[in-house]
């Protein structure tokens, strides 16, 4: 499986997830992380059903999809088209140490929590989250903001996480 | 009274309260929320609180099946029957939601709202053309 977007979004599956981005990469395969959701049944049907019947959907628990990430590694012929995501930047580290060593990931929706401060527009974060992020970026991956294709990208680097820091 | 909450993304739920009361006149009960600056968990939470404080019923118009504001209301909705979504929300629902609310019983003003909207589209000024 080629993964064509690992996307940090705490909407999760919705229209900027399956319209917007989907539209433009064409995913076959949409893999969730995501242990509350993968826990309830109820939630895993309300994700589910807004996707089209022809994107495969896996809710997995952030160690299930980890283990799915490693079985599927060796098989990069196999035409499936992975969409990752994940509600939060804790998760999608675990699945770039424990899954695969992803070379980017898009910063899709981080909203308003209390504690948190604004890094972007979209993009609120505690200190976890930076600590997250630096993580990342120690590790050689690029983070990239962006809701939607054709949006402007904007890196998020040392600079942008201690400018933040400092308001935390 | 049957409350009707608008749910949509940015301004468009306002627009359309607002558009509702300058047809109708000063409507009560008939709010609007965006999913705007909110996480999925938020706006279900959100809801949540909305649904607590109706007694009577509550209608909650969605903008776009498969949204995040879809799934916010499905979410919140998990154990309420006295709770109807109807997604694709149009001014023709709306208006039929002030006419009817006192009218009809939920179930039944759902139903006829559903087929409102559908109604509502339609092509026009084909005449001649076949």
């Amino acid at each position: 499986m080629r993964i064509v977007l690992a996307r940090i979004d705490d909407r999760f599956i919705h229209g900027q997830v399956t319209v917007g981005w989907g539209q433009q990469l064409r995913p076959n395969h949409i893999i969730l992380a995501n242990n509350e959701i993968a826990a309830d049944s109820w939630q895993c049907r309300v994700y589910r059903s807004s996707v089209a019947p022809s994107i495969r959907v896996s809710i997995l628990s952030t160690s299930e999809a980890a283990a799915t990430l490693r079985a599927v590694r060796e098989q990069t012929g196999d035409g499936a088209t992975g969409l990752l995501l994940t509600g939060n930047p804790q998760d999608m580290l675990f699945l770039h140490r424990h899954g695969r060593s992803l070379a980017e990931v898009n910063v899709g929706g981080m909203h308003y929590q209390p504690g948190k401060q604004e890094l972007l527009p979209f993009v609120y974060v505690d200190d976890r989250d930076v600590a997250a992020f630096r993580a990342f970026l120690a590790s050689g991956t690029l983070l990239q903001a962006r809701q939607v294709p054709g949006a402007r990208t904007t890196l998020i680097e040392e600079r942008l996480l201690r400018d933040v820091e400092r308001r935390l | 009274m049957i409350q009707g909450l608008v749910v949509t993304h940015g301004s468009l739920g306002a627009e359309l309260v607002r558009v509702v009361e300058s047809i109708v006149g000063t409507v009560e009960g008939l709010t609007a929320l965006s999913n705007q600056g909110r996480s999925a968990l938020d706006l279900t939470a959100e809801l949540q609180e909305r649904l607590a404080a109706t007694d009577a019923g509550l209608v909650l118009f969605i903008d776009d099946y498969g949204g995040s504001c879809a799934n916010a209301a499905q979410l919140a909705c998990r154990d309420r029957s006295r709770a109807v979504i109807l997604c694709g929300v149009n001014l023709a629902m709306l208006l039929g939601f002030v006419t009817w609310r006192d009218t009809l019983d939920l179930e039944e003003l759902a139903r006829r709202l559903v087929d409102k909207g559908r109604e509502a589209i339609a092509r026009v000024g084909t005449r001649g053309r076949d």
